[in-house]
């Protein structure tokens, strides 16, 4: 395979997945996976975790690891080509769809669809911490943290920074 | 005003410059450590007071079912609220291509620093925090929003199923919007005919 072969099956193939990418990029992960692992022998299996952990690692979006992988596969142009296959046609049909809501504003109808997805929202959010908790958490002073970070966020207005930092210290002290 | 109006002109949205959008989307790019969703809150709802908590909850709640990555979603949405596609665009390099160059250039570093021991302990106290961070933030827009118990139900089935049983995402949220939209379409029938 030449690279523009490889950055025009990268760009086909995120493109689509990107529009069935309910939940985020952590939904279609395992169909990445497939591809470039199984299919293609881009990667490793250890090799697609470490990218996995490092885009986590990172400031930014967790969506952020399709560049990586992109970046491993086929250098800057990689990339470049993957996220904007995995993000761009989302992000259109974000657009369209807001540009359609927002005409329909003032309908009883939105107000209805508004009201029954925020409490969902907030079930998922739950979920995703709740998930992240359970990789992250091996240790009794590592569930002490999650839950310490958890009520400072919930009930105070303390600058999430503080609390990571304070974190960081904490694992370094050997708590986590 | 009339009622054909759109909702930028009166949102605190339209007053926004372009550089404070991108400033704004940068800052939760850039602290986003273990997930952009906590800053997303904070700098939307408490700093720049765009909207409230109750507002941001269903915004969420679109960009969850919308494709794509939800934080890049709302930088979509808010983006265009305030200055159109370019507007998406400005907010989307904020919070996305610049975070991206970031870790990039991080990753070229990564293999010399990541296993030593005084990284990894950092690291495994910042993670477990990050993650107490998400939990904290949907603690507290459920505590600001209040739910009645017809949108607690979906909510915690939500969490139940995905979170702790580890259903496949998609059709999770497929049921429980039908469900959750029958439940408010029947309270909002209800409330009109006792108006009535």
């Amino acid at each position: 395979m030449t690279v523009v072969e490889i950055l025009v099956e990268i760009a086909v193939r995120f493109a689509l997945l990107s529009l069935v990418a309910i939940g985020g990029i952590n939904a279609i992960l395992p169909e990445i996976h497939r591809v470039v692992v199984d299919v293609e022998g881009w990667m490793t299996s250890p090799e697609f975790a470490e990218l996995f952990a490092l885009a986590q690692l990172a400031p930014g979006p967790n969506a952020m690891v399709v560049a990586l992988i992109g970046w491993k596969v086929a250098g800057l142009a990689g990339a470049l080509v993957a996220t904007l296959a995995a993000c761009g046609p989302s992000s259109v049909a974000c657009y369209v769809a807001w540009h359609w809501a927002d005409r329909l504003r003032h309908s009883s109808g939105r107000a209805i669809v508004q009201r029954a997805l925020a409490p969902i929202a907030i079930g998922l959010i739950m979920a995703s911490g709740y998930t992240l908790a359970l990789g992250a958490d091996h240790s009794p002073g590592a569930f002490a943290l999650t839950a310490l970070a958890a009520a400072a966020l919930a009930f105070t207005r303390v600058n999430p920074v503080w609390v990571l930092l304070a974190a960081a210290i904490a694992g370094i002290a050997g708590l986590a | 005003m009339s009622a054909n109006d759109s909702a930028s002109e009166r949102s605190p949205l339209a007053g926004v410059s372009r550089a404070t959008l991108f400033a704004s989307f940068l800052k939760m790019g850039l602290l986003g450590f273990g997930g952009v969703l906590p800053w997303a809150r904070r700098i939307i709802v408490d700093e720049r007071r765009w909207l409230d908590d109750r507002e941001f909850a269903e915004l969420i709640g679109l960009c969850q079912v919308l494709p794509g990555p939800n934080v890049v979603n709302l930088a979509v949405i808010i983006g265009a609220r305030s200055h159109g596609p370019l507007g998406s665009l400005i907010a989307m390099t904020g919070i996305l291509f610049v975070p991206i160059g970031v870790m990039l250039s991080i990753a070229i570093f990564y293999a010399a620093v990541a296993h030593a021991p005084v990284a990894r302990n950092a690291i495994a106290g910042a993670s477990a925090a990050a993650a107490g961070l998400i939990l904290g933030t949907a603690l507290r827009l459920l505590l600001q929003t209040r739910p009645p118990p017809r949108g607690i139900l979906p909510g915690a089935a939500a969490f139940v199923a995905v979170g702790v049983l580890q259903w496949p995402l998609l059709w999770v949220i497929l049921v429980l919007i039908v469900v959750g939209i029958a439940a408010e379409w029947r309270a909002a029938r209800r409330a009109r005919a006792e108006s009535a």
